[in-house]
C-alpha cells in the first residue's frame, strides 16, 4: 500500500506539471503589409521599395502607359515595350536590342518580370540596385544610345506626352500631393518613378513549378520532375547560382538583408587572349570594378520564363537552352573559330561550380523540361501588364 | 540466487554506461553492447523529415524507422593507469539517417584523474556528460529502446564533446561538478562563440527497501549558425526519390545564439519483496532561448523561446521481467519577430500552427532471458507530430563484461 499511496499523487504530480499550451508567435513586423495588388500568391514575400517611391495602383497604371508609349523617346520610334515585349517575358528575342537611332546594344535585353527581387540589375554593375536608378540609363543613355533622350530633345520628348489626354488623369492620380506632376518642374522625376513602379509590379509566380510546389504533384510531368532532381543534383550544381523562388542568387526581399556581396559569376564562355579575357565592351562587373578577377563575371538570371527568353547569356552568343546545358556540361565553352577563339573552360575567373559533367541527351530534355516548366504562362496574356494603348484604340473603334 | 543476478544485472548496465572508473584491483576493463530491434511502423514516411512543431532540432534524433534497426552498438576499454590515473576509449555505433549521417564514432576517448582517499575527479578529452542521467545512458540501459523525447528535441539524443570535468564525486551520497565543452555536441557549436558549460549536483540514498536519488543541473549553450546536421547543414540537396515518390526538401535554417537548459531528475525504488521492485523515475527540463533564426541569404528573425520538457516513468520489477509505461510531453513557447519571421518559422519547425503539444507514452516489457541477454517488448503511441502514430517494438539487448569476466569494478 505504501508504493501505491506514494507512485500515484507523484504520477500525477509529474504529468500535471508539464503542462501545454504550446505556442509560436510570429509578428513580422509589417512585412507582409501592402495594399498595392501585387498580383502573386502569398507566400511570395514581398520586394523591397524604396521610402521616396511606394508603389501604389495608381503609379503602376501611369508606368504602364509610359512603359508602351512610343512617344518616351528622342525620336518617337521606340518605347520600353521595343525591348521588353510581353510574350516573351519582357525580353525581345534578339541576339541583342536596337536603340532609337540604330545602335545595337552590347548586351541581351533581360527579362523585366521579377525585377523586384533583383539585388542588382543590370548583367555586370553592382552599383545599380535600385529600379529608379536603371530606368535613367536607357532613357538618357548615350552609350549605348536606347530612347535617345537628351538634353537637347528632352522638352520636345515631355511635350509630346503633355499633349496627350490620357496622361491628365494619369500624372494627377499617382501624384495627387503635386499641383502639376505632368508640366511641374517634378514631370521628368514622375515619370521615372512610374516607370520604375510599373516594373516593380510585373510579378510571375504562376508557373507549374509554382503549382507543383504548392502541392499539385501532376503539375511537372514526369520528365520535368527528372529535370528538377538533375537541376538540384551534385552533378550538375545549377541549383546554387540559380535557387530560391526567384531560381537566382541575385534576390533580396522585405525578409532578407543580404549579408554577403551581390553575386556575379564567370561562366567560363570566353577565353580570347588566353588570360582570360572577354570581349569588350561585355567584361561583366570588371568593367567598373577594373579587378581583373572580375572579367566576365555577370550577374546570376533568374529562371523563370528562361523558355521564352533565348537567346542566353549576356551577349545573346548562346542560341537555345539545349547549348547552355552543354556549355555547362563542357565546364565552360571552347571556341575554336573567329572572332573570339579561345578555351573558356581554362577561364582563370571561372566560378567553381561550373565543373565538367556528363549528361545524356535524354536528361539534357528532362533539364529543358524542367526549365520549360518554370514559365508563367499567365504572363504572356495578362491584361494588367499588356499594352494600354491598344485598349484605348479598341475602345475608340469600337461602335 | 536470483537476487544475485538481478544485483549483477542492474550493476552491469552501469558499468556498461558512458562513464566509468576501473578499479586498481581490475585495472582493465572492455565491455560491449548491442541493441537491435524491430519496429512495426516509421515515424515519418521514407524521404521525410522528422521536425517536432515548435522546435530547433538536431545532432543525431532520428526518427523511429519500421523494420529491423541496430538501435546501437557499444564497445569501451577502460583502464586504470595507477593508483591516481585512468583513461577510456569509446566506439559506438547510432541509427543512420537518408543519408549516412551515422556510423561508427569516437565517443569516449579520456584521461582522468582521482584523489587518493578523497572524493574529486578530474577528466579530460572526450567525455559524455554527467550532468543528466538519461542523457548518459544508452538504449541498453534505458527500459524504453528510443531516447526520451525532451533529451532528442534539447540535446539531439547523445551528448559527447571534447571538455573537462572536475568534479566531487558519489560521497556520502553526494555527487556535484561541472563541466565545459568545446560545443561540438548538439546545441552548441565549436565555432569561435560557441561552447558550452554545465554544473551538476545529485544526491543518492539506498535504504533497506527504499533508494532514492534526485539531482538538479544547468546547462549553457552557445552556437553560431548551427545546422540540422540530421538532414542538413554545409553542402545539402533536395533529396532524391525513386519514379513516382515525391522527396521533401530541407530547409538549410541556422541558428545563432544562446541555449540555457536546466533540469531536475529523480528516482525512487521500493523493493516490495525478494521477487518486486518497484520504481518511479522522471526528469523535466526547461530550455531557453535567446538567439536569431537565419539562413544563407540574409533572411532572419529573432527567437525567444522557452520550451519545457519531462518524462516519467513507474515500473514494476518481478523476478527477470520488468514492466514499465514511460510518458513524456513537451511544451513549446516561442516568440519570433521579424520581417522573415513567418518564413523561418515555417521552415525551421519552430511554427506551431495547430499548437501541438508534443506526447509519447511508451509500454514496456522487459525480458532478462540470460545473463548477458535481454529480450524486450513495447507498444508505442507516438503524438510528437500532430498526427498520431501507433507502433510496436521486439528488440534483443546483449550487454556483456567481456574483459575480465567476473565482479564488476565502481562505476558511476
Amino acid at each position: 500500500m505504501i508504493p501505491t499511496r506514494l507512485f500515484l499523487p507523484a504520477l500525477c504530480l509529474l504529468l500535471a506539471a508539464c503542462g501545454g499550451g504550446s505556442s509560436t508567435r510570429v509578428d513580422d513586423q509589417n512585412a507582409s503589409a501592402s495594399d498595392f495588388n501585387w498580383n502573386m500568391p502569398g507566400w511570395v514575400p514581398l520586394p523591397m521599395e524604396p521610402a521616396n517611391n511606394r508603389i501604389t495602383e495608381e503609379k503602376f497604371q501611369l508606368g504602364r502607359h509610359l512603359f508602351y508609349d512610343t512617344d518616351l523617346s528622342g525620336n518617337g520610334t521606340i518605347s520600353c515595350e521595343s525591348c521588353h515585349q510581353q510574350d516573351k517575358a519582357f525580353t525581345d528575342g534578339r541576339v541583342r536590342p536596337v536603340g532609337a537611332t540604330g545602335e545595337v546594344h552590347p548586351r541581351n535585353a533581360q527579362s523585366i518580370a521579377n525585377a523586384a527581387w533583383l539585388r542588382t540589375l543590370t548583367w555586370g554593375n553592382p552599383a545599380l540596385t535600385e529600379i529608379e536608378q536603371q530606368i535613367v540609363v536607357p532613357l538618357f543613355g548615350i552609350d549605348p544610345v536606347e530612347h535617345g533622350i537628351n538634353e537637347a530633345n528632352q522638352d520636345m520628348v515631355l511635350a509630346r506626352l503633355q499633349e496627350k489626354p490620357e496622361y491628365q488623369s494619369l500624372f494627377a492620380a499617382a501624384y495627387p500631393e503635386q499641383d502639376d506632376p505632368l508640366f511641374g518642374e517634378l514631370a521628368w522625376q514622375n515619370i521615372v518613378r512610374s516607370l520604375s513602379s510599373f516594373v516593380r509590379g510585373i510579378t510571375s509566380f504562376r508557373s507549374d513549378f509554382d503549382r507543383y510546389n504548392a502541392g499539385e504533384v501532376g503539375a511537372l510531368s514526369a520528365s520535368a520532375k527528372r529535370g528538377m532532381n538533375l537541376f538540384n543534383s551534385e552533378r550538375l550544381e545549377c541549383f546554387h547560382c540559380h535557387e530560391g523562388y526567384t531560381l537566382t542568387a541575385s534576390v533580396r526581399d522585405r525578409r532578407i538583408t543580404p549579408t554577403v556581396p551581390a553575386p556575379f559569376n564567370n561562366t567560363g564562355l570566353y577565353n580570347i587572349d588566353g588570360i582570360s579575357g572577354y570581349p569588350a565592351p561585355n567584361t561583366g562587373k570588371y568593367e567598373l570594378s577594373g579587378n581583373p578577377a572580375d572579367m566576365g563575371r555577370f550577374r546570376p538570371q533568374s529562371l523563370r520564363n528562361v523558355a521564352l527568353t533565348a537567346p542566353y547569356n549576356h551577349d545573346g552568343s548562346t542560341a537555345t537552352l539545349r547549348d547552355v546545358i552543354r556549355n555547362y556540361a563542357a565546364g565552360g565553352r571552347n571556341i575554336t573559330t573567329p572572332p573570339h577563339v579561345g578555351d573558356g573552360r581554362m577561364n582563370v575567373n571561372k566560378d567553381p561550380f561550373i565543373v565538367s559533367f556528363t549528361i545524356s541527351e535524354a536528361e539534357i530534355d528532362d533539364v529543358v523540361a524542367f526549365l520549360e516548366s518554370l514559365t508563367d504562362h499567365e504572363l504572356i496574356d495578362d491584361p494588367r501588364y499588356s499594352n494600354p494603348w491598344l485598349e484605348v484604340t479598341v475602345q475608340d473603334t469600337a461602335p | 540466487m536470483k537476487r544475485v543476478f538481478l544485483f549483477s544485472t542492474v550493476a552491469l548496465a552501469g558499468a556498461a554506461q558512458a562513464h566509468y572508473i576501473p578499479t586498481t584491483q581490475t585495472p582493465t576493463t572492455v565491455d560491449a553492447d548491442l541493441v537491435a530491434t524491430w519496429r512495426s511502423a516509421s515515424l515519418v514516411e521514407e524521404y521525410d523529415y522528422w521536425q517536432v512543431p515548435g522546435t530547433l532540432m538536431g545532432g543525431h534524433a532520428w526518427p523511429a524507422r519500421e523494420g529491423v534497426q541496430v538501435d546501437e552498438m557499444n564497445l569501451s576499454l577502460n583502464h586504470r593507469i595507477d593508483e591516481n590515473l585512468f583513461g577510456g576509449v569509446g566506439l559506438a555505433s547510432h541509427p543512420e539517417g537518408d543519408d549516412s549521417h551515422g556510423g561508427v564514432e569516437l565517443e569516449h576517448a579520456y584521461v582522468g584523474w582521482i584523489q587518493s582517499d578523497g572524493p574529486w575527479v578530474a577528466e579530460v578529452g572526450r567525455l559524455s556528460a554527467a550532468f543528466s542521467p538519461s542523457l548518459m545512458a544508452h538504449a541498453a540501459q534505458r527500459l524504453a529502446s528510443e531516447a526520451p523525447l525532451a533529451n532528442d528535441v534539447f540535446f539531439g539524443r547523445h551528448f559527447h564533446d571534447d571538455g573537462a570535468r572536475l568534479w566531487w564525486h558519489e560521497t556520502a551520497g553526494v555527487s556535484a561538478g561541472a563541466e565545459i565543452w568545446r560545443g561540438k555536441a548538439f546545441p552548441a557549436t565549436d565555432s569561435g562563440d560557441g561552447g558550452a558549460w554545465d554544473v551538476f549536483a545529485r544526491y543518492q540514498w539506498q535504504g533497506e527497501r527504499w533508494s532514492f536519488q534526485a539531482g538538479g543541473w544547468f546547462y549553457s549553450a552557445a552556437a553560431e549558425a548551427r545546422a540540422d546536421h540530421r538532414y542538413g547543414g554545409g553542402h545539402q540537396h533536395v533529396p532524391v526519390a525513386p519514379p513516382g515518390q515525391t522527396a521533401t526538401a530541407f530547409s538549410d535554417i541556422r541558428y545563432t545564439g544562446d541555449t540555457d537548459i536546466q533540469g531536475l531528475h529523480m528516482e525512487l525504488a521500493y523493493r516490495v519483496s525478494r521477487d518486486w521492485r518497484l520504481a518511479l523515475e522522471g526528469e523535466w527540463m526547461r530550455a531557453k532561448l535567446d538567439g536569431v533564426v537565419h539562413d544563407a541569404i540574409g533572411r532572419q528573425a529573432d527567437l525567444d523561446g522557452t520550451q519545457d520538457g519531462g518524462w516519467i516513468q513507474p515500473s514494476v520489477h518481478w523476478r527477470q521481467h520488468t514492466f514499465a509505461v514511460r510518458a513524456e510531453q513537451l511544451t513549446t513557447d516561442n516568440d519570433m519577430v521579424g520581417p522573415a519571421a513567418p518564413q523561418l518559422g515555417d521552415e525551421s519547425g519552430l511554427a506551431n500552427p495547430e499548437e501541438h503539444d508534443p506526447r509519447r507514452f511508451t509500454a514496456i516489457w522487459r525480458w532478462q532471458w540470460r545473463d548477458n541477454v535481454a529480450l524486450r517488448a513495447e507498444a508505442v503511441r507516438d503524438e510528437s507530430l500532430p498526427e498520431t502514430e501507433n507502433r510496436w517494438t521486439l528488440g534483443v539487448i546483449w550487454q556483456q563484461r567481456l574483459w575480465p569476466v567476473g565482479p564488476v569494478g565502481h562505476n558511476h
